[in-house]
């Protein structure tokens, strides 16, 4: 990974994952990170690995061990007792065998190690080419709309969201769940509210949940209905950009009410195979703004501008807060 | 004819402590509010330039207070101390804007509360601090503030509030008020008092990421305070705590 390219080195991407980066070189991070489909791969086998040390356990062995081998090492255990009192040479042999130890160890980390780099340039290759173009609709759909339901509710502290409309995503497209009567609208995106060069704009393990306040649910709520429909017709992604710009130049789209904001504070969300369920957060939505306004993505600001809208054909600028606590209370780790 | 002068004497002495009391600005009347109920003498609000500067500019992380006016408080209101580049404008508020109902600090010589305001907030949030500001310099007692907040209010004289409004409040050396010192570190976000519910803002001290400020909130300034406490001080630092109440 060359820093002409990228501005982060693989081991700032570790310490990023890691919540142990800066907050400016954090966002610094972010940002590519939602653009790289070679760092998001990187990101991912990073997890992964992550994941396997975490979950590495001793196997039980699947027989027991027979009574003459268990007698027989019972034996040798009550010698070994008796030698360590007697034996002149004991600290030699106790010596000997760290020394054997440390080497076999040695070999067992650089045998994992090699594995490991094989691994990650193998998932490399495949994760640049995993998403190239939409899966079948099943995969973006989740078949038990009540867990559907319940994860978009998860967006928001339940004060907020028991009382909002519920949308789920069906064959045909959103349709309501649930009527709500606070205004707010919660639902689960999918990976093509993705930017439109993203890696994972087909990934179908992408949920987003999301409470969208009542002017975000007037205002940017429609642009996700708008690329849905789009994506279950069909439409190529130069023909769902050519769309929306048109929406945008005709009025048929929206621009950001004043105002328009919302709540993403699951922990049950999966954002991209690179950040995971990321870390709580809201989000607000402008008409195209200079994020020079809010001081966004300056060094120890706490906000930061969402690549999501940026360079793409809806003229929205998102700027994004991360708050310290899930929405079932729990606390967050600190970006 | 001692025991005369001795009386006369002692009733002069009682006379002048009461005289002094009376005389003394700003002195609490009831025992159990500890803070002054009228506004205490002038240099109590007033800092030092530099320290003031310093202070005002601890409100957002350097990347955004170095290059932002900086404004202090003198003896006939605010003046710039620093022209800014950026658009925001830092200054260190006082205790006069606290809300007008159930604020027994409001005249609290003691507040300070660092604020960086964005271009759009400098520009529809801080006329309201500088026109309490010039009611307070001018002798007003809070009622009667609150009087002249409401007639400049109706006269057009304050500025709607423009979309995307926001300050910072990231200073580690504020003091907001004897209950949270300097509190923790946060943003302030403002909208028209007309979309105080749009926000799914909880009340102050509760569990909510968006907080509810008790500050304005038609009561008389048509502002919805919104706060968002962040994990951080304008130094990097982290703090303890995201519980806020101001």
């Amino acid at each position: 990974m060359s820093t002409s390219r990228h501005p982060i080195e693989q081991e700032e991407l570790m310490a990023y994952l890691d919540g142990e980066l800066p907050a400016d070189h954090a966002t610094e991070a972010l940002s590519h990170l939602e653009l790289c489909p070679e760092c998001q791969a990187l990101a991912a086998d990073f997890r992964g690995v992550s994941q396997e040390l975490m979950a590495w356990e001793v196997e039980a062995p699947e027989v027991g061990i027979p009574s003459e081998i268990d007698a027989a090492l019972g034996e040798r255990l009550q010698k070994r007792e008796t030698a360590k009192v007697s034996s002149p040479r004991l600290k030699n042999r106790v010596m000997t065998s760290r020394w054997v130890w440390a080497g076999a160890l040695a070999i067992v980390c650089v045998a994992v190690g090699l594995k490991l780099t094989l691994t990650s340039r193998n998932r490399n290759q495949d994760r640049s080419t995993a998403y190239p173009s939409m899966a079948s609709i099943e995969q973006y759909l989740m078949p038990d709309r009540d867990a559907e339901i319940a994860l978009a509710r998860s967006a928001a502290p339940q004060a907020i969201s028991s009382d909002a409309k519920i949308l789920v995503l069906r064959w045909r497209g959103y349709e309501t769940a649930i009527k709500g009567t606070n205004g707010f609208v919660c639902m689960v995106e999918r990976s093509w509210m993705s930017p439109f060069n993203s890696a994972e704009f087909w990934n179908p393990k992408v949920r987003v949940p999301m409470c969208f306040n009542p002017a975000a649910a007037r205002s940017i709520l429609p642009l996700t209905i708008n690329r849905t429909q789009m994506v279950l017709a069909g439409l190529s992604k130069a023909q769902m950009i050519d769309s929306i710009k048109a929406g945008f130049d005709n009025k048929e789209l929206p621009a950001p009410e004043p105002g328009a904001m919302c709540y993403m504070m699951s922990r049950a969300g999966y954002l991209n195979d690179a950040l995971g369920h990321y870390v709580p957060h809201l989000m607000f939505y402008f008409p195209l703004t200079d994020k020079s306004s809010w001081g966004a993505d300056l060094p120890d600001s706490p906000v930061t501008l969402n690549p999501q809208f940026r360079d793409g054909p809806e003229p929205i600028t998102e700027f994004v807060i991360p708050v310290g606590k899930w929405s079932d209370g729990t606390a967050a780790p600190v970006m | 004819m001692k025991r005369k002068t001795f009386k006369m004497i002692a009733l002069a002495f009682f006379a002048l402590v009461v005289a002094l009391c009376a005389a003394r600005p700003g002195r609490a009347a009831d025992p159990k509010n500890p803070y002054p109920t009228s506004m205490a003498p002038l240099d109590q609000y007033l800092m030092d330039r530099n320290d003031e500067i310093s202070l005002a500019r601890s409100a957002a992380p350097p990347s955004i207070s170095k290059d932002a006016t900086v404004m202090v408080l003198g003896r006939h209101g605010y003046e710039t101390a620093i022209e800014g580049t950026n658009g925001f404008v830092c200054n260190v508020d006082r205790s006069w804007m606290d809300q007008f109902e159930n604020s027994p600090e409001f005249w609290n010589p003691k507040r300070r509360g660092p604020v960086c305001y964005n271009p759009q907030a400098a520009r529809t949030v801080l006329p309201i601090l500088f026109l309490r500001t010039k009611s307070a310099l001018a002798g007003k007692s809070k009622a009667e503030m609150n009087e002249a907040m409401k007639a400049a209010i109706e006269k057009g004289e304050l500025p709607a509030v423009e979309p995307g409004g926001m300050a910072y409040m990231l200073s580690k050396q504020g003091f907001l008020n004897s209950r949270c010192g300097n509190c923790a570190p946060h943003l302030m976000f403002y909208v028209p008092v007309k979309d105080a519910h749009t926000w799914g803002a909880g009340a102050l001290g509760s569990d909510f990421p968006v907080l509810l400020s008790p500050h304005f909130n038609g009561a008389p300034e048509p502002v919805t305070e919104f706060i968002v406490p962040v994990s951080e001080w304008s130094d990097g630092t982290s703090a303890d705590s995201g519980d806020h109440a101001h």
